[in-house]
């Protein structure tokens, strides 16, 4: 019990470390690279479900055979991989930013069902991490080079709500919420694919960023091979 | 015949008028029947609402009625439930009744009409049913939607134990449909085509978020579900009460049971109704709840507390008058003033509860571990004086107050702390001493214990002494020890001296304690007697002392293996002849020694009793080092003097001897005894602890025996360790020893006088040359030959030196050719000053330093050549002569003798090779050759054997041998 808690305390922690040094909203780093690696760091523990889906599962008693295996993303709720890596750098935070903001709301809803204060205490600390990261993604936006790309057309992602038409039926609000959480951590894992791929490969960025690169202050970003990180700890199944 | 048909007629016209009069009445509708039947579901609860209204009523008609009401399922024959409602129907309204249905509404058609019945007093005669209503009909599957498969009910709510029934609506029939209860497979009951039931018994409470029901079609993704939350029993509230501290405010509180384990917005909730004002509140919290009381306006409060969930609801009930209900606050402020050694006032103040209020109050006083109370009326402040307290002493003071007019409970208690005042001690301190005498001076120990705290009244700071000669009153000496010592030591003389002890703490100072200490130690030779102790202590008892005594002291050491011993005392009245010692220092085999001393008048101890004694008595651990002496043929003695009785873990009694032996047999005065190894010996008994010799006797010579000597108390013997083996010796020994060893020691003697008186023994015994006038030799020289020839006399002759001249060979030559060999001689050469010209020198061949003879020995030296007959001497006086008669005596000599038998009567030829320079002969002693070795050994007869020179004579020496005398 102690394990678990430890668990799903410590990401959150690390993550309050972490927004340490970002400042609130409105007042931004303004150092590429550091801002570039935290925001991995901030999605290698978003991504992970010991944060958010595991203990839902088990408070709501989802976890048994033929169960489990409904409590799958709902396809559509989220961006894919692919969509996240088609879109510019921008547009990527652009979307990131916005389905962060539904996430948000998404959660405010969820913890309706959650009775155990303990759950809903995670779940508030999950909401201010992503308040955190989307003030991230808000700076990391404004050092982007203003290039032409703020004239992007809107990014073809999914333009639905991670969360599906409210239910008065309890199961089904369980079901779906445990999806959309399946989905969450899901996303932010392609999100940090798509962070993994901006430190890796300047080309990569180009033909992703058909309307030019990165200035070079951007273009200095090169995280090294050491620091290529493994998936983390409750990686969802791509 | 006609009146009887007309009669018969009217009757049977009059029949059918009344008939039909009759069944008009009968098939008219009740004037009250139910009308406008309204029927909506409830899914949540699974209820069907109905509601009507009875026409026909006057204004402010009331009539009671009775409604039956029929439900049907599926189909209208299949009722499953009849019900009769009564109730009073009043003008206009509009009637409700509802019915929980164990089966979800959703998962079956059903149907329900009613009938009514006026049952009214007022109306007797209408007691007949009205028609039933037509069937109304709820089919809620149809507008449950287009979904594949829906499960009912939703987010139902039972109690823990109950009975529920789940049912699923199929769209499909063709699908496959598997329905599961926490992963668990249920078996369900078909209900249709596409329907189906499930009964679940005892549902029990698994999850706050309720329990996970779902079905599943086998092939698909579909799965739909509900939650079923199941709660606990909801309790009965317990311990409902109701007080106030300051009679504005009710704080009522009460024990909510067990948790029903729903969530937050299903549990339930506390609503707190009091019955005379009518006012009602719905609490805050699940134990308590706060209820403003109307200033001076209601005494009496009837309090209906209720707890209610979506399933139960249980009330308590609570009268009381609020005047009986005061739980004052705790008093505050709390103070000490005047605080002396012995006395504090205590004050503090309370909480007014309304104008006319007096809280009685309960002061305790928590003190050296007692307790004191005190009740107390205040108003307002609160005051108490504690007198006799102790100096220097912490107290603990609390106070609480209740309502003094009508008790209902103490308030909390406040404390606070306070330390009363030193004083000077109150007891002299409690004196010993120790006295020993050192080069003429009186060493005195002085110990005196702490005070008790009760006693000290403060912190002692240091204790004075004054030592006071009671001989010369006014020579006295101070002496200050501070604190904490509990001891000094002071060197007196011989004189006697009054000594006073007093305790001082920052007041004053403690009466003296006095004791008085002679030049007489006092160690008078007083028997020590043995005492037995026990677990709890020893029992000393003495003589009653017929002189005046003023008490008794027990004194010992806590520890008397210990250099400070530890000395502990004891004091005693004067009538008491008996105590017990106890000390949690004793310590099983340990001795302790225990003074008792009779204090007289004068305040001089003298020593009355020594007792010794052991709190309990242990075996020896060790056995005494024994040493053997006197050891002889038929006895030894054995010997452990060292061996001290005094430290030992108990009082020794006396001593085992063990002897082993292989004879087995015991002599008188030893018996035998079985060791535990099973080992047959013999054991004597020494009765005498003081003994510690013992000699063992009768044993047999030439014996192996082994021995063991161990302590014996009362509580058992030493161990058996390791026995010492002793032999005895032969019994012949010691004589043949008393006799070799004074013929040794003559023979030594006698050896070394010969020694010393070798000259003159070998004077008295061996005269150096025989006198050749005695000889026969010259008598027949004399007859027969040259008259002139002579022998000479060696008197005559003064030889100074002898020089050898030898003749060094080229080559080694063999025995046959010593014919060609120079001899070797010896001359005899006259020293310079007695040698007389030309008067012929005297020589001799030297056979010894023979190199022929050398080489047949196969050594590198000359061997000695065998000597001439004395009968052939004559013929050597020319040196050719002898030279030629030698040769071939020496020749003869060689050829004759075997080789092998030259061994007899030999001469050492140790001696090396000499130089043939005759000066060197007397300055170069013979050195040892490289071969060093007994050479060829020439004979010599025993009776002419060549006397040693010795210092003082003057001539060298020759070796003759005599006739006769050959090899053999």
């Amino acid at each position: 019990m102690q394990a678990q808690l430890l668990r799903r305390t410590l990401p959150s922690l690390v993550l309050g470390l972490l927004f340490l040094s970002t400042p609130a909203m409105g007042i931004c780093l303004d150092k590429y690279q550091e801002l570039f690696g935290q925001l991995q760091k901030q999605t290698d523990i978003m991504q992970c479900t010991s944060l958010l889906l595991d203990p839902y599962i088990k408070s709501q008693g989802l976890d048994k055979d033929g169960l489990k295996e409904h409590c799958r993303e709902r396809p559509g709720a989220f961006p894919s991989k692919d969509a996240l890596q088609r879109l510019s750098k921008r547009e990527f935070l652009r979307t990131l930013h916005t389905m962060l903001g539904s996430i948000l709301h998404r959660l405010t809803a969820l913890q309706r069902d959650v009775p155990k204060a303990q759950d809903l205490e995670t779940l508030n600390r999950a909401k201010q991490n992503i308040r955190g990261f989307r003030n991230n993604i808000h700076c990391m936006a404004r050092l982007l080079p203003d290039s032409s790309e703020t004239t992007e057309p809107t990014p073809a992602v999914p333009a639905t709500s991670p969360s599906p038409t409210p239910t008065s039926d309890t199961f089904q609000r369980r079901l779906e919420g445990c999806r959309f959480l399946h989905g969450y951590h899901r996303f932010m894992h392609s999100v940090g694919q798509v962070f993994q791929e901006w430190g890796e490969s300047p080309s990569r960025r180009r033909r992703h960023s058909p309307h030019g690169g990165l200035r070079k202050g951007v273009r200095r970003l090169q995280l090294s091979r050491r620091n290529k990180r493994l998936p983390p700890r409750g990686q969802l199944p791509r | 015949m006609a009146l009887f048909s007309v009669l018969q007629t009217t009757f049977l016209l009059a029949s059918l008028s009344l008939r039909t009069y009759q069944t008009e009445v009968w098939s008219e509708p009740l004037p009250w029947a139910p009308e406008s039947l309204k029927v909506s579901i409830n899914s949540t609860r699974q209820c069907l609402h109905l509601q009507w209204s009875v026409h026909n009523l006057a204004y402010h008609q009331e009539l009671k009625m009775v409604f039956q009401i029929e439900i049907s399922r599926i189909k209208t024959s299949n009722v499953i439930w009849v019900e009769d409602y009564s109730t009073t129907v009043k003008w206009n309204q509009v009637l409700h009744w509802s019915w929980e249905s164990k089966l979800p509404l959703e998962c079956a058609k059903h149907f329900l009409r009613m009938r009514s019945a006026v049952d009214d007093a007022k109306t007797p005669e209408q007691r007949f049913w009205s028609n039933w209503s037509s069937w109304e009909e709820v089919d809620v599957q149809n507008s449950l939607g287009h979904e594949p498969l829906f499960v009912f009910p939703k987010d139902k709510l039972v109690e823990e134990g109950s009975n529920v029934t789940i049912c699923y609506v199929s769209r499909s029939q063709q699908n496959n449909i598997s329905c599961y209860l926490e992963g668990v497979r249920m078996q369900g009951e078909q209900l249709g085509p596409n329907v189906s039931m499930f009964n679940l018994n005892h549902v029990a409470f698994i999850r706050e978020t309720g329990t996970n029901i779902y079905c599943k079609v086998d092939q698909g993704d579909v799965i739909k579900g509900v939650v079923l939350f199941v709660s606990k029993v909801l309790e009965e509230p317990k311990d409902f009460s109701c007080e106030t501290q300051d009679l504005t405010t009710l704080n009522c509180t009460w024990d909510p049971g067990r948790d029903t384990g729903l969530l937050k917005q299903l549990s339930q909730s506390y609503t707190l109704f009091e019955s005379f004002s009518g006012k009602k509140i719905l609490c805050k919290h699940k134990s308590w709840c706060s209820w403003q009381v109307a200033p001076e306006s209601q005494e009496t409060y009837n309090f209906t507390l209720t707890a209610e969930n979506n399933l139960r609801k249980r009330s308590v009930y609570l009268l009381f008058n609020l005047t009986h209900r005061v739980h004052p606050k705790a008093p505050f402020n709390v103070l000490f003033k005047n605080v002396s050694a012995t006395n504090a006032t205590m004050t503090w103040k309370v909480h007014t509860i309304g104008n006319y209020y007096t809280l009685l109050c309960q002061v305790d006083l928590y003190g050296e571990g007692k307790v004191t109370q005190h009740n107390i009326s205040v108003r307002v402040d609160g005051e108490h004086l504690f007198g006799g307290l102790e100096p220097d002493t912490q107290y603990m003071a609390q106070v609480r107050c209740a309502n003094a007019n009508r008790f209902w409970k103490w308030s909390e208690w406040t404390c606070q702390n306070f330390t009363t005042a030193e004083a000077a001690p109150s007891e002299a301190p409690d004196v010993w001493r120790n006295v020993k005498s050192a080069q003429g001076d009186c060493v005195v120990t002085l110990f005196w214990k702490p005070l008790l705290k009760l006693q000290a009244n403060g912190k002692i700071l240091f204790y004075n002494i004054v030592i006071e000669n009671l001989d010369r009153s006014s020579i006295s000496k101070l002496l200050s020890i501070p604190a904490p010592a509990n001891g000094t030591e002071v060197i007196l003389d011989q004189c006697l001296y009054q000594i006073h002890v007093t305790a001082n703490n920052s007041v004053g100072t403690s009466p003296a304690s006095v004791i008085i200490v002679s030049g007489d130690p006092g160690n008078t030779e007083v028997e020590e007697e043995r005492v037995k102790g026990t677990e709890d202590g020893f029992s000393l008892s003495w003589k009653p002392q017929p002189r005046n005594v003023t008490g008794y002291i027990v004194d010992w050491c806590d520890h008397p293996r210990d250099p400070l011993c530890d000395l502990q005392w004891k004091n005693l009245g004067p009538n008491t002849t008996s105590t017990v010692v106890s000390s949690g220092a004793f310590r099983p085999g340990v001795r302790y020694n225990f003074r008792i001393y009779g204090i007289s008048t004068e305040r001089v101890p003298y020593l009355l009793e020594k007792k010794t004694g052991y709190s309990q008595e242990l075996a020896p651990s060790d056995n005494p080092q024994v040493v053997m002496s006197n050891l002889t043929s038929h006895s030894f003695t054995l010997s452990w003097k060292d061996y001290s009785t005094e430290s030992q873990p108990s009082f020794i009694q006396g001593y085992h001897v063990y002897l082993k032996s292989k004879a087995g047999q015991c002599h008188s005065g030893w018996e035998k005894a079985v060791l535990s190894d099973d080992a047959v010996c013999c054991k004597y008994k020494i009765d005498n602890p003081k003994q510690k010799t013992f000699v063992v006797e009768n044993l047999q010579p030439e014996s192996f025996y082994e021995f063991l000597v161990t302590p014996y108390t009362s509580v058992g013997e030493g161990p058996h360790g390791a026995f010492t083996k002793v032999t005895t010796p032969d019994e012949y020994s010691p004589i043949l020893i008393r006799i070799i060893l004074p013929m040794v020691f003559c023979i030594l003697l006698i050896t070394i006088i010969c020694y010393l008186k070798s000259q003159w023994m070998k004077e008295k015994c061996y005269p150096d040359i025989p006198d050749p006038y005695k000889s026969s030799v010259l008598s027949l020289i004399k007859s027969k030959e040259n008259p002139r020839l002579t022998i000479m006399n060696i008197k005559d002759c003064v030889p100074d030196s002898i020089e050898v001249l030898n003749k060094q060979e080229g080559t080694r030559k063999s025995l046959t050719e010593t014919e060609s060999t120079k001899p070797t001689y010896l001359y005899l050469l006259p020293t310079e000053t007695s040698y007389s010209g030309p008067e012929p020198c005297i020589c001799f061949e030297n056979f010894t330093y023979n190199q022929a003879a050398s080489d047949s020995a196969s050594c590198g030296h000359v061997p000695v050549p065998p000597k001439a007959p004395p009968s052939q001497l004559g013929l050597l006086t020319s040196p050719e002569n002898l030279l030629k008669s030698l040769e071939k005596n020496y020749m003869n000599s060689l050829g004759e003798i075997p080789a092998g038998e030259t061994s007899l009567n030999y001469v050492s030829q140790l001696a090396s090779p000499m130089s043939g320079d005759k000066s060197s002969l007397p300055t170069n002693p013979p050195e040892p050759a490289l071969c060093s070795e007994y050479k060829m050994q020439m004979a010599i007869p025993l009776g002419l054997a060549s006397a040693p020179s010795s210092g003082s004579s003057s001539f060298s020496s020759i070796t003759l041998l005599d006739e006769g005398e050959h090899y053999h």
